[in-house]
């Protein structure tokens, strides 16, 4: 018992949640011990790392980012458009990977900087805002397009999501940055104290404005890294990738522990809460559940784990 | 402890309450069905179909739908090869973007088999098993053709298109577009409506080529879910007329759904060319059987289809799956 | 005295695993008014808490007019007849004075709110409260002490047999104040029996009928209040006598001058404020609620736009710089209000005492912080200010009492070195170790050559420590006396001519 409350009092429960619904499963449900199906647990959640890890930061000052999804559907169909074979401006030339790669990064910054001026300089509701930003993008990356998928991509702008070693390090590399950022520098000061108290930080000669643009810039640009590999894994610009995954973005973050409110977050969280989403879908799908069914399970276990987490707050307190 | 134990219980009943397709017993075959979408009937009739001819040969079937998401797409099909299936019968999403995963089977030397759509073949082995759009939409048209000569007057005609990224809808539109050249002496198209596979525009198009063309006596639809919109449409008009009355306009669609059925019983729809859905169900699985038995499987197989009429309703209605599952 | 209202039994409570209150055992007569004294993180408010259904006991029992009482909520505490006036004010701001009082209850019929009768009992209970105000009156229109009335007229909606009131001048003027006392005095006349917390001994001598003071979650003593002086509270309070409350200055002020401040004008708050601090002095602002005393502090450190004059700090203009540009200048703002804008509740110790001074610990250009550097001179920090050695550096400072979240406030500031410190309420609710304790602190500054202006509404801290006064009225100063002319009444008398001159209709009712 009293390791149990340990466990629940732990900074990383996600993480033994996902031991034990690993240690439930793996008995039942086909092939999810299997080298093969871990390799496709990790390819799959990798993307999700990256943008989550973004939002991440984006809820520590107290805001949300719900453009996301909308900007790795825009990032993706830019940078391929740039570079397809099938009659983009730059096919065929040596510079079409590295100019791919760039514009997707600075689509994905693009838009956090203008969700960071709209919600800083012009204080706007971030809710509001990006709520209208996903809109748009979503729009205009599916007016742009004409609703088409983009292919024909060069096999450098797929490496990076294709190959799942490459986007393990670029995903890990991303995750450590961030956690560096808000752990280590003076950045990372400002963004907690922004979600914990605005008013103590402006006191304290925080710099809030300035503080609050480079975090939704840091979410936007972590969104167009997740476009890069998603657009690689799916050999494909779509201006719908990831439309309905906004809810496991925001999902992952807050199952991890950070809080909805601000001032309390933590890049290894998101990563436990990113495992545990990913891990359910994998073993619902292996159990060979239909697609809504997994949604009735995957809401049940996010309430569960909602209800630990509130077990576990009442622990501490008590504690 | 309760907590931890409340969790574990439950996972364990949710598992043990479902199926556990990998212990097969010797020789039973297990084969993945991953289809992009059920949100339109024929989806749900092809779907079931599968299910039902699978059933029949005492295979296990495994479901798998995205809900119109590659990436759920390409995951689910990676599941399927985790699992070990004999074989995968796939909706790809698109032309292109499910590539990845009719890769991913074809590593694990996986048959895969695409049902209704067909994918790019840029180094990725599969067979498609599809309806021959341009055919039976030449066929259906060609169909209508003859009813409007009966007429003796020439006829005004619309078009409803389909979104012209799908290569479905263009063999429909160019199997159209070959049926009325022969026969611009009694048809003139004078609306083209592109409808991108929504309801809301196809119907807004045509009341709007009906306003412009209030003589418009030829309507034909790229597909039968479209029909609810042209009817609202035609009625506002004042055109919504049974054959043989006056005023009637020449009506014909594509796919044979439920919709197409009942216009067709009341008399109001004059043909419609039917995808196969039972063939298409039955090739798929022949082709997956052939293929794990190591016989030669053609690449694309073609479902021919057959318009249904007035005139053949009742003998073709069993292998009609609009009216297979109005009737059930 | 007659029967026991309620009896309080080895009451137990831990937070975080740190007793706050140990073995207390307490009785309250029918009809009679408990003060309840201690230093803050003493156990008073938890104890309150408890009898309000706030917070749950770990052990122990309480007896409720003799039977056994258990409320796990403020609604069951309610519902035995306790009222609980809190600390903070829990009024919805946006709401009518009706809407707040009859919130959880308001009269209907057949389902429809029934204005009429809202109206009817609303104004009762304002009449019992002694307040003279239109039940349709938005709460944001009230005054501080106007909403502490408020607050005792919904205690008094629920026909409570106890009322528990938890420091409840601590933002209230003199004539408020008087104003709640005479209430006070008609409630303990109804027979109620109260309790009443508060850090102003000489209010607790006059309300209270026995005196019970906590220390360290334990009871330091208990009986009648005529038994107990001031000074054998404090010593009771403390653990040890405090003979002088204000160390003596060891240093005279510099003649040159570090703050200046010239036609300070800010539209409708603030008009034509000049001054000059000068470098090792102490200068007070005395001043009412509302004379502009907390707008001047923030017009100076630039967190509210000027609308003429001018700011010099070390005989530079700072006028057009942001609070920011100041801080790096050598200026530092403790605010009035801790928790709303000095803290980060959640954050911990090290967190908040170096978020201002983390700039000055960085490597650039990544702005990589040095901790180690920079834990080493939280340690020390934490040391000077003596901020309470039990309390781990990642504890979030939340829980700690008001005195060391104050202390941790001014340690986040002494970190970044400042030259001139404005303080607004430096000891707002906190305890008289603590008080002392930053009191001698304020004199060090000023003695290395700091210029520092506090801002208080208790006028002998202002006499105790200052070398110089000026009065604030209605936004303009009225008045200003050296060291030599300090009088407490001198000063009251001017705060409050300046403001009846001015503006009457900040007089209360």
């Amino acid at each position: 018992m009293r390791i149990l409350r340990r466990i629940v009092a732990s900074e990383y429960l996600v993480l033994f949640l996902c031991l034990a619904w690993f240690a439930a499963l793996a008995p039942v449900a086909p092939g999810l011990a299997t080298p093969r199906n871990l390799a496709n647990i990790l390819a799959a959640l990798l993307p999700l790392l990256v943008v989550a890890t973004g939002q991440t930061i984006v809820l520590i000052t107290g805001g949300i980012d719900l453009s996301v999804a909308s900007v790795i559907a825009l990032a993706s169909v830019a940078g391929s458009a740039l570079v397809t074979g099938a009659g983009g401006p730059l096919a065929g030339s040596p510079l079409a990977v590295p100019a791919g790669i760039l514009t997707m990064l600075a689509v994905g910054a693009g838009v956090g900087l203008l969700n960071g001026t709209c919600v800083a300089a012009l204080r706007m509701p971030p809710f509001m805002v990006t709520l209208a930003t996903m809109m748009f993008f979503s729009g205009l990356a599916i007016w742009s397009t004409q609703s088409r998928s983009i292919h024909h991509l060069p096999p450098g702008l797929l490496l990076a999501g294709g190959n799942v070693w490459i986007s393990a390090a670029v995903a890990l590399t991303v995750a450590l940055a961030v956690h560096l950022v808000l752990r280590r520098t003076l950045l990372g000061r400002w963004i907690h104290a922004a979600g914990q108290n605005p008013k103590a930080a402006l006191v304290s000669g925080v710099p809030l404005q300035r503080t609050l643009i480079l975090a939704y810039l840091l979410c936007g640009l972590a969104a167009g890294v997740a476009a890069l590999l998603i657009t690689g894994r799916l050999e494909t610009g779509s201006p719908v990738h990831w439309r309905s995954q906004l809810l496991d973005i925001i999902g992952a973050v807050v199952i991890g522990g950070t809080s909805l409110y601000g001032g309390r977050g933590a890049v290894a969280w998101t990563a436990g809460g990113v495992l545990f989403l990913t891990l359910i879908d994998n073993s619902l799908n292996l159990l060979s559940l239909s697609h809504f069914t997994i949604m009735m399970v995957k809401g049940s276990v996010i309430l569960f784990a909602a209800y630990l987490d509130t077990w576990r707050s009442r622990l501490i307190a008590a504690a | 402890m309760k907590h931890l134990a409340l969790l574990c219980l439950c996972a364990a009943a949710l598992a043990s309450n479902t199926c556990r397709p990998a212990n097969k017993t010797s020789g039973q075959l297990t084969v993945g069905v991953a289809f992009e979408t059920l949100q339109t009937e024929y989806w749900v009739a092809g779907f079931d179909a599968i299910k039902a001819e699978l059933a029949n040969r005492n295979i296990i079937a495994l479901e798998a739908i995205a809900d119109s998401d590659a990436n759920r797409q390409l995951q689910q099909v990676q599941n399927f090869v985790t699992l070990g299936v004999d074989g995968i019968i796939l909706v790809p999403k698109d032309a292109n973007t499910s590539i990845p995963a009719i890769r991913a089977a074809n590593r694990a030397g996986i048959p895969i088999v695409l049902f209704n759509r067909v994918a790019e073949r840029t180094g990725v082995d599969f067979v498609g098993v599809q309806a021959d759009n341009f055919a039976l939409a030449k066929g259906t048209v060609e169909f209508m053709i003859e009813q409007a000569r009966k007429t003796g007057t020439p006829h005004k005609a619309l078009v409803v298109l389909g979104d012209l990224g799908d290569l479905n809808a263009i063999g429909r539109r160019d199997g159209f577009e070959a049926a009325i050249e022969n026969h611009q002496d009694i048809i003139e198209v004078v609306a083209r409506v592109p409808s991108e596979w929504n309801q809301e525009k196809a119907q807004a198009g045509v009341v709007n080529a009906l306003q412009a063309h209030p003589d418009i006596s030829f309507l034909f639809t790229s597909s039968d879910f479209l029909l609810p919109s042209i009817v609202t449409a035609l009625k506002a008009s004042g055109k919504f007329h049974r054959i043989g009355e006056p005023g009637h306009v020449i009506l014909g669609g594509f796919d044979g759904d439920a919709t197409a059925w009942s216009l067709m019983q009341d008399g109001y729809l004059d043909a419609t060319g039917v995808q196969d859905v039972y063939f298409e169900a039955k090739a798929s699985v022949d082709a997956l059987i052939d293929s794990v038995e190591g016989r030669d499987v053609p690449e694309l197989i073609r479902d021919p289809g057959f318009v249904i009429h007035q005139g053949n309703m009742h003998e073709l209605a069993d292998r009609m799956w609009g009216a297979v599952i109005s009737r059930k | 005295m007659t029967a026991k209202a309620i009896e309080l039994q080895e009451i137990d409570k831990r937070f975080f695993g740190v007793p706050v209150l140990r073995k207390v055992s307490l009785s309250v007569f029918c009809g009679e008014t408990l003060g309840l004294a201690g230093e803050n993180g003493a156990g008073k408010s938890t104890l309150m808490n408890i009898l309000g259904g706030n917070l749950q006991p770990d052990s122990g029992s309480l007896l409720l007019a003799g039977q056994p009482y258990r409320p796990r909520s403020p609604h069951d505490a309610a519902k035995a007849g306790i009222a609980f006036i809190h600390q903070e004010l829990n009024l919805f701001s946006n709401l009518s004075i009706a809407e707040n009082l009859f919130l959880t209850d308001f009269p209907t019929r057949a389902g429809i709110i029934d204005r009429r009768v809202l109206r009817r009992r609303t104004g009762e209970l304002l009449d019992q409260a002694g307040l003279n105000l239109s039940p349709e009156t938005p709460v944001h229109r009230l005054s501080s002490g106007q909403r502490q009335l408020v607050e005792i007229a919904k205690a008094l909606s629920l026909d409570p047999k106890v009322i528990l009131f938890d420091e409840p001048t601590t933002s209230l003027t003199q004539r408020e104040k008087e104003h709640l006392f005479s209430l006070v005095a008609r409630l303990q006349s109804r027979g109620l029996t109260l309790i009443y917390i508060s850090h102003v001994l000489a209010d607790l001598t006059r309300l209270c009928h026995r005196v019970a003071v906590l220390r360290d979650g334990q009871v330091a003593g208990c009986g009648p209040m005529k038994d107990f002086s001031h000074d054998r509270l404090i010593t009771l309070m403390v653990g040890r006598s405090l003979e002088v409350q204000f160390p003596p200055p060891t240093s005279a002020p510099a003649p040159e001058p570090i703050l200046e401040a010239r036609d300070l004008t800010r539209r409708g708050k603030i008009s034509g404020v000049s001054f000059c601090l000068r470098r090792g002095e102490i200068l007070g602002i005395a001043g009412l609620m509302g004379s502009g005393r907390t707008e001047l502090a923030r017009l100076l450190f630039g967190l509210d736009p000027l609308t003429g004059g001018s700011i010099h700090l070390e005989g530079r203009p700072v006028q057009h710089l942001s609070p920011r540009q100041r801080i790096a200048r050598g200026l530092a703002f403790l605010t009035e209000d801790r928790r709303e804008d000095g803290l980060c509740l959640d954050a911990s110790i090290t967190e908040n005492i170096s978020l201002v001074a983390a700039a000055s610990y960085t490597r650039r250009p990544l702005g990589w912080l040095r901790l180690d550097s920079l834990r080493l001179a939280v340690a020390m920090i934490r040391e000077r200010v003596q901020l309470t050695s039990t309390a781990r550096d990642s504890q979030p400072v939340r829980t700690l009492s008001g005195g060391n979240q104050q202390k941790a406030v001014l340690a986040k500031w002494l970190l970044a070195r400042p030259r001139v410190l404005l303080l607004d309420e430096p000891t707002r609710g906190i305890d008289v170790g603590a008080k002392h304790e930053i009191y001698t602190l304020i004199r060090q500054l000023s003695a290395a050559g700091a210029g520092i202006l506090i801002i208080s509404s208790e006028i002998e801290e202002l006499t105790g420590l200052c070398d110089r006064i000026l009065v604030l009225a209605s936004g303009c100063l009225h008045d200003e006396i050296p060291k030599a002319a300090f009088d407490p009444e001198r000063i009251l008398r001017s705060a409050m001519a300046g403001a009846a001159a001015s503006t009457p209709s900040s007089a209360l009712p």
